[in-house]
C-alpha cells in the first residue's frame, strides 16, 4: 500500500491537475529536452544510464497526462565527446526549436557554453563543465543543479569532522586525484580548508587513466591519514581498492566522489567493497520511490527503454534526479507563464524551485537566481554489501568559503 | 575530356612552373572559389556554421601538417600542441587588449618559436623517433596546460575568447566568421600552391626522399626541416587561434588533446600526403562524415520506425565511419587525393587511353 502511495505522489509531483487534460495531452505541442550526449566514446560509463532514465520519466510523465497536458519529447544523439560534433549537435537542434540542452560532457559543455549563453538557450550541466557556472550572476543560462565539485569536497570535510568528533586539528586527510582539471579542482578548496581548520593535507596525484597508483598508495602507507578523499574514476576506484588491500588502508575511510557506481562495485567485489563511502547528491538504490516506480511499472513488465541492468545502477538515479529537477522546471514555466514556455520562462521557472528533492531522488535544491546549483547539499553514503545507506543527512557546509571560491573563478569568465 | 590538353604548350620554364597548367584545373579552381564566396547566401546556415566553417579552419590547420608531413617528410605527431600555443598566446594577447590582427600573427611566431624549438631536439632523430619526440611534445604541452591555471583559465581550465575584431569591425555573425574562416583558407592554400613550384619546395621534396642524397646536392637538410616545422607551426598557431575566435569561442585543453593530434595526422594521410586538394576531402572524411552518417542513421531508424536503443544507434555510426576509411585506403592506398588525380588523369586523355587495353 504504501508504495503505491509514494507512486501516486510522484505522479501527482510531475503531472500536477492534469487530470482533465489527460486525453489531450498527446494533441498538444511538446516541450522537448535535446540530450547530445557522448553515447560512444569517454562518459559511456554514465550516458546510456542518464538517457534510459530521460526516456523512462519522459514516458511514465506522458503515460500521466503530461506535464500541464503537454508530453515530454527526449531527443538523443550522440557526440562522441567530440566538441565539434556537440556544437553541430546544438546548432541542428536548435533550429528544430529546443532550446533546453544537456550535453553530459565537460569538453563538449565547454565547447557549447559560449553559444549558448549568446543565444540565450537553458544549458543543463549537473556533475559537467565549469563549477564556477553555479554563479547565476555570470552563466545566467546556465543550470548545473547539484553540488560543485568544490562543494562536494568541502562538504566530506565537514563530513570528516563530524566523524572525528568534531575537532580536525590533530586529523590528516589525504586527497588522491587524477593529475588534471577534474582531479585538480578540488585542491584550492581543501587548502583553505586545511588552514581554517587545522588538518593536516596529503596530496596524492596520479596520472591518467588511474590505473598506476601503486607510488601513491604507498606514500599513504607511510603518511597514515585518517580519512583519503578521492576524486577518480570508474576503474580508478577499483585499482585504488586493490592497493588499499595491499597497504592495509582500511576501504571505510575511503571517501569517494560522485563518481563511483556499482559497476565499479562489481568490479571491486560486493563484498569487498562492504564500507566504501560515496559522497553524493543523489539517493542511491533502488528503493528510491521514483526508481521504484519505473521498475514496477516498466521493467516488471519488459516496457523500459532499455536492460534493467542499468536501472540498478546510481548512475540511472542521477539522470532521475537530473530530470526531474528539468522536468519540475517545466512545470513551474507552464503554471506561472503558460504556454508556450520559452527560454526566458524556462530559465525564471528554473530559478524559483523551491526546496524539490523529486520525491526523495536528490538532496533538496532550491535554485535561486544568484545561485543555480540549487544550494550543494551533499550526504555521505556506505556500501552495505548489497545497497548504499546514507550515513548523514543532506547539508551544505562552509558556504562562504566555497562561494569565494566561485565568485573568484566566475571572475575571470567574462570578457569584454 | 574536360581537362582538355589541345593548345596546350609549355615553351619555357615561366609557363612550364604555372600553377595552373591545364586551363580547366584554374576553371574549377576559380569556380570553387566563386561557391566558396557565395557560400553563406546558398548554404543554410546550420551547414554554413557546423560544417563549413570548422571544414575550412582544419583544411588550413591540415595543410600546414601537410607541409611539414607530406612535404618535408616529418612525421608530426603533436601538430595539436601547436595549434593549442597559437590559440593560447593569441587569446590571451587579446584579452590583454591587442588587436585581433596582431594576436593572430602574436599566436603564429609563438608557435612558430615553439614548434621549432622542438624541432631542433627532435630532428637529431629520424623517422620513428622523431615521431616519438614530437608526441612528447604533446604531453609536455598537455601538462603544461592542465597544470598552469594562469595560461589555461579558471575553473576546469577554460578561457574565454573576446569578440574577434578584424580592421576595426567587430566579428559576430555566422557569415563574418565564416569569410574569416574562408580567407585564411584560401591564403594558406595560395601559399601551399605557390610552394610546390618554389625551390623551397622542391627542397623540401628533395629532403623528404632521402635527406643525406639531398646534402649531397647542396640542401641543407637540417635547415630545410627547420623551416619546415616553422612554416607549419606558424600556420598551426594561427588556425587553432582561429578555431578558438570564430568557432568554439573559448579554449580548452580537451580541444588540443592528443587524440585531435593523431586526428588531424588521419585528415592528412587519408587525404593524401603531399596533395593540397587532398587535404580538403580528407579533412572533410575524418571531420564531417561521423556527424553526417550520424544524422543519416539516425533519420533511417527514424524513418522506418526501428527501435534501436540510444547506445547501438550511436555506434552503427562510427563502425560505418570505420569501414570507410578502410575501403577508401584500400581502393587507393595514397588517399583520397589521389582518388581525385586519378580521375583526372582518366579524364585527361578520354577516349585514346582506351585503344591501349
Amino acid at each position: 500500500m504504501k508504495v503505491k502511495q509514494h507512486i501516486k505522489a510522484v505522479v501527482l509531483a510531475t503531472a500536477l491537475a492534469a487530470s482533465a487534460t489527460v486525453a489531450s495531452a498527446q494533441d498538444k505541442e511538446p516541450i522537448r529536452f535535446g540530450l547530445c550526449f557522448d553515447l560512444s566514446k569517454s562518459y559511456t560509463f554514465i550516458s546510456p544510464q542518464v538517457a534510459q532514465a530521460a526516456q523512462d520519466l519522459a514516458m511514465y510523465t506522458n503515460e500521466n497526462g503530461g506535464i500541464e497536458g503537454h508530453p515530454v519529447e527526449v531527443i538523443i544523439r550522440d557526440h562522441g565527446n567530440e566538441p565539434q560534433r556537440g556544437v553541430e549537435c546544438y546548432e541542428q537542434l536548435k533550429r528544430e526549436g529546443v532550446f533546453l540542452f544537456n550535453f553530459l560532457s565537460t569538453p563538449v559543455t565547454n565547447a557549447v557554453l559560449p553559444r549558448a549563453m549568446k543565444d540565450g538557450n537553458v544549458l543543463m550541466q549537473s556533475f559537467v563543465g565549469r563549477g564556477d557556472a553555479v554563479d547565476g550572476e555570470v552563466f545566467e543560462w546556465v543550470f548545473p543543479v547539484g553540488p560543485t565539485y568544490w562543494q562536494q569536497a568541502a562538504n566530506d570535510v565537514a563530513f570528516i569532522k563530524g566523524q572525528m568528533g568534531g575537532d580536525l586539528s590533530k586529523a590528516k586527510i589525504g586527497f588522491i586525484y587524477l593529475d588534471y582539471p577534474f582531479g585538480q579542482e578540488p585542491i584550492e578548496i581543501l587548502k583553505t580548508l586545511s588552514e581554517k581548520e587545522g588538518f593536516e593535507l596529503e596530496l596524492y596525484p596520479v596520472p591518467l587513466p588511474g590505473s598506476d597508483q601503486a607510488g601513491a598508495w604507498s606514500k599513504i602507507r607511510r603518511d597514515k591519514p585518517d580519512y583519503v578523499i578521492s576524486w577518480l574514476l570508474a576503474g580508478g576506484h577499483v585499482v585504488a581498492s586493490k592497493e588499499m588491500r595491499r597497504n592495509r588502508f582500511p576501504i571505510d575511510r575511503y571517501l569517494s566522489v560522485n563518481w563511483l557506481n556499482e559497476v565499479d562495485i562489481a568490479n571491486i567485489g560486493a563484498e569487498e567493497a562492504k564500507g566504501i563511502l560515496r559522497g553524493t547528491n543523489v539517493a542511491g538504490g533502488q528503493e528510491v520511490p521514483i526508481v521504484k516506480t519505473m521498475l514496477d511499472t516498466y521493467y516488471a513488465n519488459g516496457k523500459g527503454s532499455g536492460p534493467e541492468s542499468l536501472v540498478r545502477d546510481v548512475y540511472y538515479n542521477t539522470g532521475m534526479a537530473i530530470y526531474s529537477a528539468g522536468f519540475e522546471a517545466a512545470r513551474i514555466a507552464i503554471t506561472e507563464n503558460g504556454w508556450p514556455i520559452t527560454p526566458e520562462t524556462m530559465k525564471n521557472a528554473f530559478e524559483s524551485i523551491e526546496n524539490f528533492d523529486g520525491n526523495g531522488i536528490m538532496a533538496p535544491v532550491t535554485v535561486t537566481d544568484k545561485d543555480h546549483g540549487g544550494g550543494g547539499k551533499t550526504r555521505v553514503e556506505q556500501w552495505n554489501g548489497e545497497t548504499w545507506v546514507p550515513l548523514t543527512d543532506w547539508s551544505a557546509d562552509y558556504l562562504d568559503v566555497v562561494w569565494d571560491v566561485i565568485k573568484h573563478s566566475s571572475a575571470t569568465f567574462t570578457v569584454e | 575530356m574536360f581537362y582538355r590538353l589541345s593548345g596546350v604548350h609549355h615553351a619555357n620554364y615561366v609557363s612550364d612552373s604555372r600553377i595552373f597548367k591545364v586551363p580547366a584545373d584554374r576553371n574549377l579552381t576559380a569556380f570553387i572559389f566563386l561557391i566558396g564566396l557565395a557560400a553563406p547566401f546558398i548554404i543554410p546556415s546550420l551547414y554554413l556554421n557546423s560544417y563549413m566553417l570548422p571544414w575550412l579552419i582544419w583544411t588550413a590547420a591540415a595543410l600546414g601538417l601537410n607541409l611539414v608531413t607530406g612535404w618535408a617528410g616529418q612525421l608530426h605527431l603533436g601538430y595539436a600542441a601547436v595549434m593549442a600555443v597559437g590559440a593560447y598566446s593569441s587569446i590571451h594577447a587579446a584579452r590583454f587588449g591587442v588587436p585581433w590582427e596582431f594576436a593572430l600573427i602574436i599566436g603564429g611566431l609563438t608557435s612558430s618559436v615553439i614548434g621549432s624549438l622542438f624541432a631542433f631536439a627532435a630532428l637529431r632523430v629520424k623517422g620513428l623517433y622523431l615521431a616519438l619526440t614530437t608526441l612528447a611534445m604533446q604531453f609536455v604541452m598537455d601538462w603544461v596546460l592542465t597544470h598552469s591555471p594562469a595560461i589555461s583559465g579558471g575553473s576546469h581550465a577554460s578561457l574565454q575568447s573576446p569578440t574577434l575584431a578584424l580592421l576595426g569591425q567587430e566579428i559576430t555573425t555566422d557569415t563574418g566568421f565564416y569569410y574569416v574562416a574562408f580567407g585564411w583558407c584560401v591564403l594558406v592554400t595560395i601559399f601551399m600552391l605557390n610552394l610546390k613550384r618554389t625551390g623551397l619546395g622542391r627542397a623540401l621534396v628533395a629532403v623528404r626522399e632521402k635527406d643525406f642524397a639531398a646534402a649531397i646536392l647542396g640542401v641543407n637538410s637540417f635547415y630545410y626541416k627547420i623551416l619546415a616545422f616553422a612554416t607549419s607551426s606558424f600556420i598551426a598557431g594561427v588556425s587553432g587561434a582561429l578555431l578558438v575566435a570564430t568557432f568554439f569561442f573559448l579554449a580548452a585543453p580537451e580541444q588540443f588533446s592528443v587524440a585531435v593530434s593523431i586526428q588531424v595526422l588521419a585528415m592528412v594521410i587519408v587525404g593524401g600526403l603531399g596533395s593540397i586538394i587532398g587535404s580538403y576531402f580528407g579533412v572533410a572524411l575524418i571531420l564531417l562524415v561521423p556527424g553526417i552518417v550520424n544524422g543519416l542513421v539516425v533519420t533511417l531508424s527514424d524513418g522506418l520506425g526501428m527501435q534501436i536503443d540510444v547506445e547501438t544507434l550511436a555506434h552503427i555510426p562510427n563502425a560505418v565511419y570505420g569501414a570507410l576509411i578502410v575501403i577508401i585506403l584500400l581502393i587507393e592506398p595514397l588517399g583520397l587525393g589521389k582518388l581525385y588525380g586519378n580521375i583526372r588523369d582518366y579524364l585527361m586523355v578520354w577516349p585514346f587511353d582506351q585503344f591501349k587495353k
